[in-house]
């Protein structure tokens, strides 16, 4: 594979360069997905109505995609967020059963997946585990701990609503789900939030800069004094903490935390980061991508519903959607 | 030429289950005598049996249910020796059960991944004279097991439409949430439903708008109906393959205040469910898939492994097929079904 380096422009602007080029045709896909379905579904995909759930239902998977885009700049990949979502959850649940309250459990299930993510980081950064290897066995692990702590049941988290139903009171674990704030639903804003921080992170700190030197060259950058191990391993427990807050996202809106719930979502996150631009052999990431390629899967997923296809050609067409992104962000230059 | 084949296929296939029968019939005779001196006494003859009992993962309240009710039907019985096994896919399981026949265990249970796949394992435990109790997946082959306990998927698609056309009165805007794409439990309940909504109301005056899987499983459930509670300004009742499954779907209809709009049907008899529908509102009925065939199917094993047959029936036979009908619970029968709810 030719990389940016193999190139003699100043590597810096070239690199900016191609991605703003991806960003703007992902862009265009985009933009394409919503004409396509405001014409196909002129009165129920254009609205306000729809476009709110649209974006709630990304806000899940948008949260763990923005951790996922930390670890694949530093070629590395985490396969075990949809394991840890369903573990948290459950954790999260059978702490405030029967009693408890909605903030414990926001903060057990968030502790409870970072402290997952940082096995996972610890294993990579100083047990030299293969990411995709150490991973896996967490999604084996996670998977396995989230079927064994409340034994195979799902938990009920109604009880903390604090309000009726889609009338949350302010501030209680549904409230996260289906509250809205001037409009807008209030795991919106946190998707929102999670993707500017990680922007900011990623584009406007000497953290971001190490973390894509890593996954560029790491040897370039161990001699140029960036402390790789911390690095990689900040990249893993970060992807646990995401997958924390999307657990509280998806339980929210659920009202329930199923051992079963987070299957694949790990594919989903993946997906939207590498049609984004964020490059699988690392030291080359976007937010901005990453969360394009979060709405385009959103996109996808409420057209083909509310077409009502069939599973097997929406497995077709979401698939061949994804490919024709890709190759059509695929800048002729890099070949 | 191919009819000469086909008789000569047909003849092999006769002599071969001759065969089949043959053994089996010897190995019968052996269990029903070495079991005779004891059989005055009712459970506790003696002897002890071994039944191995294989069933997919059952990280789902249904799956879950059926290995609580087989493992508390065993242990009423201090003459058996019971152990389940689970298995993540059907190939797994089929590798599983390899091993579980090299046990030589008195009888096997088998729940399969997938009845088409397991259907030759099946069989070579059967012909190394263990016998096979079949749940809930039907092996493709009959000689793949000695009896069969099935419960009745089509049925519960032909309960849900009867009762959906009944309180609609023939009008109104159904939405089907189905279970896993591609697997006959899906299809049965998908096709029955189908097949009795146009005989009751041939007016076609209730029309399926969005049918979608779930994948039986809750956070799917959860973003599909959001996705057709969208596209969809109007619905009258959603008949949701599974009652775990449609805690999301409850969720969603819930979370976007149409609650009032529309009422729901699940399947299967969870406490969840049963509670839901005894409080009134949303969730008016589910279709009862009773997982208590798990314990009927070791209780079968175990009359089978030494060789007594059913009580009520004449011994030492037991019926070759078990189908356990389907029952509609509502607001109004909930009380009488309740003991059987699983969570």
């Amino acid at each position: 594979m030719s990389t940016v380096a193999d190139r003699p422009q100043p590597r810096g602007i070239a690199r900016l360069r191609g991605l703003e080029l991806q960003e703007y045709a992902l862009a265009l896909v985009v933009v394409a997905l919503f004409v396509t379905g405001a014409i196909l579904k002129p009165d129920t995909f254009p609205t306000w109505d729809n476009i709110r759930n649209m974006l709630t239902q990304a806000s899940v998977i948008g949260v763990l995609a923005v951790g996922m885009t930390f670890v694949i700049a530093t070629a590395g990949i985490d396969l075990s967020v949809g394991s840890m979502v369903a573990a948290a959850g459950v954790f999260g649940g059978i702490m405030v059963d029967p009693e408890g309250g909605s903030l414990l459990f926001i903060v057990s299930a968030i502790a409870f997946a970072t402290l997952m993510g940082t096995v996972n980081a610890t294993a990579v950064a100083y047990g030299r585990v293969v990411p995709f290897i150490a991973t896996l066995a967490m999604f084996s692990i996670g998977r396995g701990v989230a079927l064994l702590l409340n034994d195979k049941l799902p938990v009920g988290l109604l009880d903390l609503n604090g309000g009726s139903f889609g009338d949350p009171a302010a501030f209680s674990l549904l409230w996260f789900g289906t509250g809205r704030v001037l409009g807008l639903p209030v795991s919106v804003y946190v998707f929102l939030g999670v993707t500017v921080a990680g922007w900011v992170l990623l584009n406007r700190t000497r953290y971001g800069r190490y973390v894509v030197a890593v996954g560029g060259n790491r040897e370039a950058a161990r001699i140029a004094g960036v402390p790789v191990r911390r690095v990689i391993f900040s990249v893993y427990a970060l992807s646990g903490l995401l997958a924390g807050i999307a657990t509280v996202l998806l339980c929210a809106r659920l009202g329930s935390a199923s051992p079963v719930s987070g299957n694949l979502y790990e594919l989903d996150a993946i997906g939207a980061v590498v049609i984004g631009g964020t490059s699988l052999a690392g030291g080359r990431a976007t937010i901005v991508g990453t969360f394009l390629g979060v709405l385009t899967f959103a996109l996808i997923f409420s057209l083909m519903t509310q077409l009502n296809l069939s599973t097997e050609v929406q497995q077709v067409t979401k698939g061949a959607i994804v490919l024709g992104a890709v190759l059509l962000q695929r800048p002729e230059s890099r070949w | 030429m191919t009819f000469k084949r086909r008789a000569t296929a047909l003849a092999g296939a006769g002599l071969l289950a001759l065969g089949v029968a043959a053994c089996g019939d010897s190995e019968t005779k052996t269990v029903t005598v070495s079991a005779a001196p004891a059989s005055g006494t009712a459970d506790d003859s003696g002897r002890k049996v071994t039944i191995i009992a294989s069933v997919p993962p059952t990280d789902h309240g249904w799956l879950g249910a059926i290995s609580k009710n087989a493992k508390a039907a065993a242990d009423k019985f201090q003459d058996v020796e019971f152990s389940l096994l689970e298995a993540a896919d059907a190939d797994s399981q089929a590798q599983q059960i390899e091993q579980a026949i090299a046990r030589k265990p008195d009888a096997l249970v088998v729940l399969p991944q997938d009845g088409e796949a397991l259907t030759p394992v099946a069989q070579k435990a059967e012909r190394a004279g263990i016998p096979v109790v079949n749940i809930d997946r039907l092996f493709s082959k009959p000689d793949a097991a000695t009896s069969t306990i099935l419960g009745d998927n089509y049925q519960i698609g032909v309960l849900a439409a009867g009762y959906i056309a009944e309180q609609l009165k023939c009008q109104g805007n159904v939405v089907e949430i189905q279970g896993l794409a591609g697997i006959s439990v899906t299809e049965d309940r998908s096709k029955g439903f189908t097949d009795e909504l146009k005989k009751r109301c041939p007016n076609g005056g209730v029309k399926v708008v969005a049918r979608q899987p779930g994948d039986f499983n809750p956070d799917t459930g959860l973003k599909v109906m959001e996705n057709i509670l969208q596209a969809q300004k109007k619905i009258d009742a959603v008949y949701t393959h599974d009652d775990d499954m449609a805690q999301g779907v409850v969720q969603a209809i819930r979370n976007a205040g149409r609650d009032d709009e529309m009422f729901l049907t699940g399947v299967g008899g969870s406490q969840d469910a049963m509670k839901q529908i005894a409080a009134g509102g949303l969730y008016r009925a589910t279709f009862l898939y009773n997982p208590n065939m798990a314990a009927s199917a070791v209780n079968m094993a175990r009359l089978i492994a030494k060789g007594e047959g059913f009580p009520e029936l004449v011994p030492p036979e037991v019926p070759r097929q078990v189908v356990v009908p389907a029952a509609t619970v509502t607001k109004e029968n909930v009380a009488e079904y309740e003991e059987y709810a699983f969570n």
